[in-house]
């Protein structure tokens, strides 16, 4: 008896740990950590007067190029929370291949500021000249560049890809991402008590909109779907036609941070553009896409034949 | 010990194992949504 729970108890533990220590083999190589061998980095570069306001550049070891792609990738957190240097691995691997790569921060919403996802967008806008000139000064000619980004920080890289990439420093030739929510249809986001059907759902709404756009919605604007005019400004989705871009995203379908809905509405847009763009959708996974390990292999070779299609190193 | 002995302790291996996987699943799905079955293996 005492040896069969003592076997059930290790085999357990062990199952718990393969959970965290075994990673898939086709993933090994993405899993990148930085050194001197990749290239140089330069940390908190500013651009802008936010203390929030700063930006760390991975420059490769090659800099002989007549000309390098810059890759911007946004960090995840809810708008809330998160910090540039979460993303230092795929930073890395992006450097690995001979980018200029770029991680940048921004004011995160807290309770005692009025920072909103447009506020984000506009800063990550601002940001972007700043961050190809420091790539120059340091040697790099940028002609072309990719926006990148994790849930939050992949919806801001939508946004400025489709809405602000016509404005932007050197042409933006791709963006790729996971999870960022694209669209703010209240009927979308159940997740999070919101619709349009009851009073309490589109109060619901209002609230959560309000903060995430920076104007003040109200439920009868809700109800009257006036709006969308409010929260188009950081609806990704709403700017693919206005400026399509090459695009590579992956979803999952029980997500419980976005809502999966939405990743419909920016396949439909993707699609009346005309654009290239691959989707990928993880039927078993959340927010994490941590149940469906070969899909999530399948985007990421996708995202590396897409950087090597549209920003080819050399 | 027995070869039935030797049985037991080994299905008890496994189902330790395959439910210290689900476990963990489990808690990632509450926490950011998905299936416990299908995709990944566990």
């Amino acid at each position: 008896m005492a040896i069969g729970v003592l076997v059930f108890t290790l085999a357990f533990a062990a199952g718990v740990a393969s959970k965290f220590l075994v990673k898939p083999a086709g993933l090994q190589k993405y899993d990148v950590t930085w050194g001197e061998g990749i290239g140089t980095r330069e940390c908190d570069l500013s651009y802008g007067e936010g203390e929030a306001n700063r930006f760390d550049l991975y420059l490769p070891k090659d800099d002989t190029r007549d000309s390098s792609g810059l890759v911007v990738y946004l960090h995840a957190g809810g708008f809330t929370t998160g910090d540039k240097s979460d993303d230092e691995k795929m930073l890395s691997w992006l450097c690995s291949k001979g980018y200029v790569a770029a991680g940048i921060n921004y004011t995160l919403r807290t309770d005692g500021n009025d920072a909103s996802v447009l506020t984000q967008s506009n800063e990550i806008k601002s940001a972007m000249p700043e961050v190809v000139k420091a790539a120059e000064a340091a040697g790099y000619h940028i002609d072309r560049m990719a926006v990148a980004g994790g849930s939050a920080g992949h919806a801001l890289a939508m946004i400025y890809a489709y809405r602000d990439g016509a404005d932007a420093p050197v042409p933006v030739v791709l963006t790729f991402g996971a999870v960022g929510p694209s669209s703010f249809h209240a009927e979308d986001w159940g997740i999070f008590g919101a619709g349009t059907e009851t009073e309490e759902e589109r109060t619901a709404a209002a609230a959560l909109f309000t903060v995430m756009s920076g104007e003040t919605i109200t439920p009868e604007e809700i109800a009257d779907g006036s709006y969308l005019e409010k929260v188009r400004p950081i609806a990704a989705a709403d700017w693919v036609s206005h400026n399509p871009v090459p695009t590579v995203v992956a979803y999952g379908a029980h997500d419980k941070m976005q809502p999966f809905l939405a990743s419909k509405r920016l396949v439909a847009a993707l699609d009346e553009s005309g654009v290239d763009y691959r989707y990928f959708e993880m039927e078993h996974s959340g927010h994490g896409l941590q149940n469906d390990d070969a899909v999530y292999q399948e985007w990421m070779e996708t995202v590396e034949e897409y950087l090597d299609k549209y920003m080819p190193v050399g | 010990m027995t070869r039935t002995r030797w049985i037991v302790l080994a299905v008890l291996a496994v189902l330790g194992f395959v439910s210290g996987r689900l476990l963990i699943r489990a808690v990632g799905n509450m926490l950011l949504g998905g299936t416990l079955f299908g995709g990944n293996f566990l």
